[in-house]
Parts: C-alpha cells; structure tokens; sequence
C-alpha cells in the first residue's frame, strides 16, 4: 500500500470571519485541526485617519480621533487633547480634568465590557454578551445625557469638554456605579469557575513577561503577565495622581489572567469613579480657545492608558490651523504581533481565545 | 475535590442563566416603543425659523461650513442691492454628516442645531441630501433657545459696502435679516460663480474667513477656492475674526447653562 | 406483519377508516400495507416538521428571555408563527451550489441527515399504543438509524469543498462516533436491567409510582448523567457543537449550503435534539407513565423539559475544544459508563429492585 500522502493546508480566517473582532485576516497554515503558522494580515481597515488630520484644523480633528478606537472612544478624544494642549500651552481647568476622568473611566469599564462578552461569546458561551451590553447601555446613556451622542461622543475637546454635565449625571452615575458592583457576582459565577471556560483558558497562549516587554504590549495584556505597568501611575497624566486606585496584576499570563486583570481593572476604575464623583470641583469647563488655533511650531507626544493599554499621540506642528503630522499609537497594533508569538502548538479554537483576549480592535491597528 | 467544585460551578452557571429567563426584557420593540432621546442629544441637523416670523435664522455666514470637519455642509448665498448676504442654498448631506455637533457650536445665530431626530433612512442615497426647504420643514417644531440679540432688527438702513465690511458680525445679521423680510432667497446667482464671489469679496465680509475649505480630500462646491486665495485678505479679516471669538464662547455659556436647566 | 396501532381517538378513528376503505375497493394486501404506512409516515412526519418547527421557535424564545430580549415577537403572537415563514423563506432562497463541490455527495448529504434524523421516530412510543410499529430491538434500530447522521455531516463537509466545512464534518465524524459509545453503554444499563430492546416494554417495566429509572435503581442517576451529558454531543449542540462552532469554523459543515438545503440540516438538527431528548424521556423518566393525564401528554411534558434542559445548557456554557471533547468521552464518560454497567450487571445478578 502506497504510503499516504499527508500535507499542511492554508486557512484564511478573515477578514470576515465571526470573531476576528472586525476585519483582520489571519493567515492559518493547519496541519489538521493544530495551527502550525499563523499570519496577521492587515489593512483591511484603513481609513488614512492620520492623513485626513493633516487637512483638518485641530478642532476637527477631534471627531477623528473617535474613529481611531471607537471603543474607547474618550480615551481618543482624551489623549489628542492633551497633545494638542501640551504643543499650544493651554491650562485646562480642574473641573474639566475631573469630568475627563470619569468619562475615560466610564468608558474604559464599557470596553471591558464588551471584552468580557465577546471573549465568551468566542469561547461559545454566547449570553454573557448580552449581559455585557446590557450594562454597556446604561454607561451610554450617561454619555448621551452629557454630550448628546452614544459612540462618536466628541466630547473631550482641546482645553476641556464641551458641555457640563447635567444636574442627573451625578446621581445617576453614583446609582450605576452601585449596580455595576452588584453585578460582579454574576459575571464571575457565570465563566469564572466554569471547568469549560477554565479549560479553554488556563494555559492558553501564555505571555511572557520578557515577550511582552519586547513586544511592546501595554495596558491589561502585560500587567496580566506580572508586569505592573500602567502609564496612569508610572507617568500620571491629568489628575491620575489624585485618585487612590490598585494596579492589579496576574501571575501567569495565560488567556484565563488576561480575562480575569479586565474584571479587576473594572473595579479599579469604579474606584476610581466613586472618588472622582467625592471630589469633583466647580469651576469652568474649557479654558479660552481660540477657534482658529495656531500651536507653536515644534512637536509633541502624549501618552495616556486606554482600556487596551498605551495609547499614544504625536503631532507635529508648524505654526499653521493645521498639524503637519499626526501618528497615532494603538497598543491593538502591537498586540496583534503577539498572536504568532504565543500561539505556539495551539488549536484552530485556541487562536480564537487567544485573539478574543488580547482585546484587539482593528480600527486601533489599521487607523 | 475537582469534580465536586466543578459541577458546582456548571451548576451555578445555570442557575445564573436560570434567573434571568423569569426577568423582564430591557429591550424595546422599536418601532411602536421608543427610546426618551435625552435633550441634547445629536441627531439630524435641521436649520432654525424665527418663532415670530418663520423666516430662517441663517445667515448664510458660513461659519457652520467652515467648521464641519465632512464638508457635509454646502452653502450657496449672492449679495442683494446693498451688499447684504442672502441665502440662496443650503445643503446638508447627511450621507457625511458625522453627527459630531461643531456646526452647531460654531452657529452664532441660532440658525442650526442637531435635534433630536434619528430616523432619515430611505432606499435612495441621494435623498439622504436635504436642501433648504427640508433642513426648514424638519426643524419647525424643534424647540431652541434663541441666543440672538433680543432687539428687533433696525429698519433698513442704506449701509455702504465699506462701512460694512469693518463692521463686526452682528450688524451684518441684522442687514441679511432685513434682507431675508424684504426679499425671498433667489437663486439668482448660480452656484458656479460662487467661488469667484468668495474669492473677491472675503475682504468685504465680516465674518467670513478666506480660509480654503478645510476638507480638501472630499469633493465640495468650493473645491476651485483650493488654489490659495492670495494671503493679504487674510491680514484685514483678522481683527473681525478676533472679535468673533469671545461671541462664540458666550454664546457656548449660555447654550450650555440652559441646558442643564 | 406489525400492524400500527393508534389509540387515540379521532386519529384512530381516521386510520380504521382508510384501512376499511382500502378493504372495501378491494386493493390486495401488499397495496393496503403500503397505503397504511405511507399513511402513517405522513402523519408521523407532519407531526415532527411541526415540533422542529415549535422547537426552533421556542429556542429563539429562551435565549432571548436568558438574555432578557424580546426574541421573535413580529408574526402573530409572540412570534409564533415566525419560523412557519423562514421556512417558506428558505424555500424561496436561491440554492446556490459550489462550482467547485463533489455534485453527489453535495446533494446527499442533506437529504440523508433528514431522513436519518426523522427515520428514528418509527419506534418512539409518543404514548400508550401510538407508536407506529414496536420492533422488538426498538431502542437499538434508533441509535443505528441516527448515527447515520454522522455520515451525512461529513458528507456535507467533504462535499462542500470548503476547508471549513471539511473541518466541521471530520470534527462531527470523531465526535459522535465517540460519544456514541457512551451513550449507548449508559442506555445498556437499563436495557440489561429490563431485559429487553424493545421501547415499549422499557416503558411499560416503568410503570406505577416512582418506578422510574432514574429514581428506582441507583445506577440510574449515573446513567442518565452520562445519557444527557452523551446526548447533547450527540446533538451537537452547546457545549459540544464543535462540528459547526461558530467562532471557530464560521458554520463548519454547512456553510457553504443555502435554501432548502441548509434548512433540512437546520430542522434535522432540532429533531436530533427532540430525539435524544425523547429518548431520556422514554428510558429514564418513565415514558408515557404518569397519574391523570394523557399518556401523550406525560411523554411530550419530559421530553419537552429535557429540550428546555439542552436550551438552558447551550446558552449557557462555553465550547469544549476538540481534543478536551475527545478526552472527555474517553477518559470519564466511557470508564464511568462502563462501571456503571457492570454496577447495573451485579444488581440485576443478585436481583435487588425488582
């Protein structure tokens, strides 16, 4: 009998395929159901942000910057305006600061949110999700009563926010805040102790804290890999350094750690809230801003922790209403160079769980 | 034991499950529910009348224009008799609206706001355009707080097209207002000399800026006015510009303190 | 020749009547047998295509209460009709077929996977006396007839040229043929405990109070575990639907069918789950067996509790991976099954619970 013929086979998962989160390509290269070689396969995505930012005045670039990670979008906003700010000089005032925070919290806990159910609902368990969501909405409909929109919120703007917020926003925002901490028992009774989950998770696609560091991971993927890093202790940016908040941190580094340090940070930031709404000053709200702002020539970078980790700003300016250059930094960029890395000796099924906690949203890596 | 604590676990997962089936659903049917848009939430850009008159409150200034980041707004206007401006067109192209509110803030004269409307779906993507007499229609019942002078505009007076060009915006708002009575917008002048008409005449007008359209990567009306207008307009335009700043944040304060009430 | 007994009364009513007009024009007996059971098979059939139907329709009902959403709520009340009018809907759909497919195995699959899934119901009692024939290895001739759905799958998955869809279908290939084996074995308990193949005589050794297999012996519980644990593999559903995992293959085995054809998939696979449920229902639970009611009443009640059971299940739990389902049929499910057969073997021997 002739001997049989076995070969390795090409498997593109993407760019549309249910849980590449969007329209990455990977490029699988299968020996039956055991990845042998995985390649990211970007652009699908891009949008040419930092180049339309050279056309546009530095106000207008602010309903960009809610493309680039609609996520997160008030980190965005939130990181460009303090670029912009740091270049032009500009005193924001206090009370802006404050409202920027709880926004950027507020924020941060509906993206890890969505984490929390896309990455159960990649693993197969799809009404996590909804759960998700559902506490997502109430987080929106507090932005809507601020800025008057759900996702693209344009609130955050150079020399401080928009609008106030309304007399509501501080009740109800303490009343979500409650029920946000009544909720953790479910999400942890749900997957946390699931052996299906466990088995799905624990000792998948676990980081390194040296791969990590070389790779550039930021934000919850590296601290899940031991690291305590986050840019709002180690480089306090706004008025990080007045709150009293944990940097949690994960031993292994495994898909399960990088799925529990979201649940964790979720309750650092509802800290961080709670303390935001205590101490909130009065006072104005944007400092003086001229509409056709010139920023000195010379350049500028801003860094703040998004809900996915290090997200930078660099502008460069030549005097003009214009910035001559923009680069955005997303930290998904560099997250998803991890996935080769730590998908070594893994399943078709593990990439995904793989892919679902490294929390990469395209929009951050294509922009 | 694992096994124990294991089947405890699956087990308290569905009861987790279990307890929500008995809940009540937190969506809505949407058509026949609908979701309380707060106050203040962006939706459709809708120009604003009068609530005395029912005239439009633009201006045809362009201020909104300039500061859209989409170049969603289009603008058509031609000076009447005594160099007032008249608003001939203005178009809103909702397919690149970004909803992210600029035109409003930059609106010195109550003339257009982002209601509270979302439904403009149809199966025609030219219909999602609107001119004038939509944006008009679809605003009428919006309700808005007028941050305009509160006096009546001055009877027409003969102003000469110098003294007019120093003056600051608000006069200008009177002329087009009494204009706008006397006369309805024509199209009289085409869409076509429009650039022209920018290009020559930004010295004369108060408020508008001889700044090249800021989207220069979408197609727009204005796209001729892309070969740099000379630099010496933007000189003698510049202390109207500066005096414009302060309205604009007052009129912000006041936006925003009536809204919070 | 097994002769159909239906003993519920209009319908009964309705089969003497044919039987006496097929007599009366004067057909010859192998005629009259064909016209019978061609009878009964619509009926049969017409009654399962509405239970899938309902079946689908209710799934969509409690994710979406799990969920706390509305679910289909549109075509009459609550949506009840809704998925009478996606059938008609997959009916309209253009059937688009892969240039590059195998045209034989392509076409089969699907209509093997239905007819597979429906042909298992010839021996369920849906209660006393309405079966339409009782083999005397009735529980045996089901489990038979229903793997038959393994070699439709990955028919499908061969056929359909398509690496995920192949993926799927050697996936459902590995996966029911393994937990075949449990399954069976835990059902073996209880056959070698009665003593016999048959579906009815299973049933009826559960009559009286409490008589039930799942309360009456102690190798019940165990085996009724492992059945259900078996059966939703079986199914392929959450949290063994590794064959068409959505995140992973995007459908697996049919993804590339559309119309018709994925709707004979769609349906065969909530019969599947009505199957195996039934099956608990009639092995474990007592069948037909019940105070006051209706013995089709009692039956259809289980069995419906243990498809709201796999419901709840499957929007709950996360996804085994492939190589821990395997390892989870071959390292506990088929040593605690085996066990627990000889546990039922030494009973029977030393004759306790009779």
């Amino acid at each position: 009998m002739a001997e049989l013929r076995t070969e390795e086979f090409l498997v593109n998962m993407g760019p549309h395929h249910p849980s590449t989160h969007g329209v990455c390509r990977l490029i699988l290269t299968m020996d039956g159901e055991k990845v042998v070689a995985i390649e990211p396969v970007i652009g699908y995505l891009h949008r040419a942000i930092e180049k339309i930012c050279e056309n546009r005045t530095y106000p207008q670039c602010t309903p960009l910057m809610d493309r680039f990670e609609y996520v997160t979008a008030m980190a965005t906003e939130h990181v460009y305006a303090l670029a912009v700010e740091k270049l032009a000089g500009l005193e924001v005032p206090e009370r802006a600061e404050y409202l920027r925070v709880i926004m950027v919290e507020l924020n941060r806990i509906a993206s890890h949110l969505i984490f929390w159910g896309v990455t159960a609902m990649d693993v197969g368990a799809y009404t996590p999700f909804l759960y998700g969501l559902r506490e997502r909405e109430d987080i929106m409909d507090l932005f809507e009563i601020t800025c008057g929109q759900r996702l693209t919120y344009n609130y955050i703007r150079i020399g401080g926010v928009s609008k106030d917020i309304p007399p509501e926003f501080v009740p109800k925002c303490r009343e979500f805040v409650k029920m946000m901490w009544s909720k953790f028992s479910d999400y942890e009774g749900l997957l946390n102790g699931n052996p299906i989950f466990l088995g799905r998770m624990k000792d998948i696609g676990v980081l390194t804290p040296e791969a990590a560091i070389a790779y550039g991971a930021s934000g919850p993927v590296l601290r899940a890999s031991g690291v305590k890093y986050d840019v709002r202790r180690n480089d306090p940016y706004s008025v990080y350094d007045k709150f009293d908040f944990e940097i949690p941190t994960q031993p292994n580094g495994d898909c399960y750690d990088r799925f529990i340090q979201r649940l964790d940070e979720m309750k650092e930031s509802l800290k961080i809230i709670e303390q935001a709404l205590d101490n909130l000053p009065e006072g104005d709200i944007k400092c003086k801003v001229k509409p056709k702002l010139k920023p000195p020539e010379g350049e500028v970078y801003s860094r703040i922790e998004s809900a996915r980790g290090e997200m930078g700003v660099y502008i460069r300016s030549d005097g003009t209403t214009k910035p001559m250059r923009v680069k955005l930094r997303g930290s998904s960029y560099n997250h998803l160079m991890l996935v080769p890395e730590i998908s070594t000796d893994v399943l078709i099924a593990d990439v995904v769980a793989i892919f679902a906690t490294l929390d990469i949203i395209m929009p951050e890596v294509d922009r | 034991m694992d096994l124990i604590s294991h089947i405890k676990n699956l087990l308290l997962g569905l009861g987790i499950a279990g307890k929500h089936l008995g809940r009540h659903a937190i969506t809505i049917q949407y058509p026949e529910q609908r979701y309380d848009i707060p106050e203040g939430s962006r939706g459709i850009v809708v120009l604003l009348s009068d609530k005395e008159t029912g005239e439009l409150n633009c201006t045809a200034c362009e201020l909104c224009m300039r500061a859209c980041p989409t170049a969603a707004i289009r603008i058509d206007s031609h000076r009447d008799e005594n160099k007032r401006k008249v608003l001939d067109q203005f178009i809103v192209d909702n397919a690149l609206c970004c909803f992210c509110g600029l035109c409003e803030e930059a609106c010195n004269f109550s003339a257009l706001k982002m209601a509270t409307k979302y439904e403009f779906s149809t199966l025609d993507k030219d219909d999602l355009t609107w001119d004038v007499k939509k944006l008009q229609e679809v605003g009428l019942d919006v309700d808005y707080v007028d941050t305009r002078k509160k006096k009546k505009p001055k009877p027409a007076k003969p102003v000469s097209d110098k003294q007019a060009s120093t003056e600051p915006a608000a006069p200008a708002k009177d002329n087009t207002e009494t204009a706008a009575e006397e006369k309805p917008p024509v199209a009289d002048e085409t869409v076509a000399d429009k650039p022209a008409d920018t290009a020559t005449e930004a010295a004369d007008t108060p408020v508008a800026e001889p700044q090249p359209q800021p989207a220069t990567d979408v197609t727009t009306p204005t796209e001729p006015t892309e070969e740099k207008p000379p630099p010496s307009p933007e000189a003698p335009t510049e202390t109207p510009v500066e005096k414009a700043i302060p309205k604009t944040e007052d009129k912000k304060e006041g936006d925003q303190t009536d809204a919070s009430a | 020749m097994i002769s159909p007994v239906f003993a519920v009364g209009e319908l009964d009513g309705l089969f003497r009547w044919l039987n006496e007009l097929l007599v009366s024009i004067g057909l010859p007996q192998p005629w009259q047998d064909v016209i019978m059971y061609a009878a009964l098979s619509a009926t049969v059939f017409g009654l399962l295509a509405l239970i899938a139907l309902f079946l689908v329709w209710w799934e969509r009902k409690i994710a979406a209460h799990i969920q706390q959403r509305f679910g289909p709520m549109r075509v009459g009340w609550h949506g009840w009709y809704q998925t009478v009018m996606d059938a008609l809907k997959l009916l309209q759909k253009e059937d688009i077929r892969v240039a590059t497919r195998d045209k034989v195995v392509f076409f089969w699959a699907p209509v093997i996977c239905f007819v597979a899934a429906f042909s298992a119901y010839v021996c369920m009692p849906f209660g006393r006396g309405l079966i339409v024939a009782d083999l005397n290895i009735g529980i045996l001739y089901i489990m038979a007839v229903t793997t038959f759905t393994v070699i439709s799958l990955l028919m499908a998955g061969w056929g359909s040229n398509n690496k995920y869809a192949l993926l799927g279908g050697m996936r459902s290939a590995a996966q029911v043929i393994s937990y075949e084996v449990p399954m069976v074995v835990s059902l073996l308990a209880v056959i070698l405990y009665v003593g016999s193949l048959s579906m009815v005589d299973i049933v009826e050794s559960q009559s009286g109070w409490f008589n039930w297999f799942i309360f009456r012996v102690p190798f019940g519980p165990i085996a009724f575990v492992t059945y259900t644990v078996a059966a939703i593999a079986e199914a392929n559903r959450t949290p063994f639907d590794i064959p068409e995992a959505e995140q992973e293959l995007v459908a697996g085995y049919n993804v590339e069918y559309s119309g018709m054809k994925f709707a004979m998939f769609f349906l065969a696979e909530f019969i599947n789950m009505f199957t195996v449920s039934a099956i608990a229902a009639t092995v474990f639970l007592g069948g037909w067996n019940g105070p006051w009611l209706p013995s089709w009443v009692w039956f259809m009640g289980k069995t419906l509790s243990m498809v709201f059971l796999l419901m709840l299940v499957r929007w709950t739990y996360p996804r085994l991976r492939v190589d821990q389902l395997m390892e989870f049929a071959w390292k506990f499910l088929v040593p605690v099954t085996f066990a627990n057969l000889i546990l039922a073997g030494i009973l029977k021997y030393l004759g306790y619970w009779e």
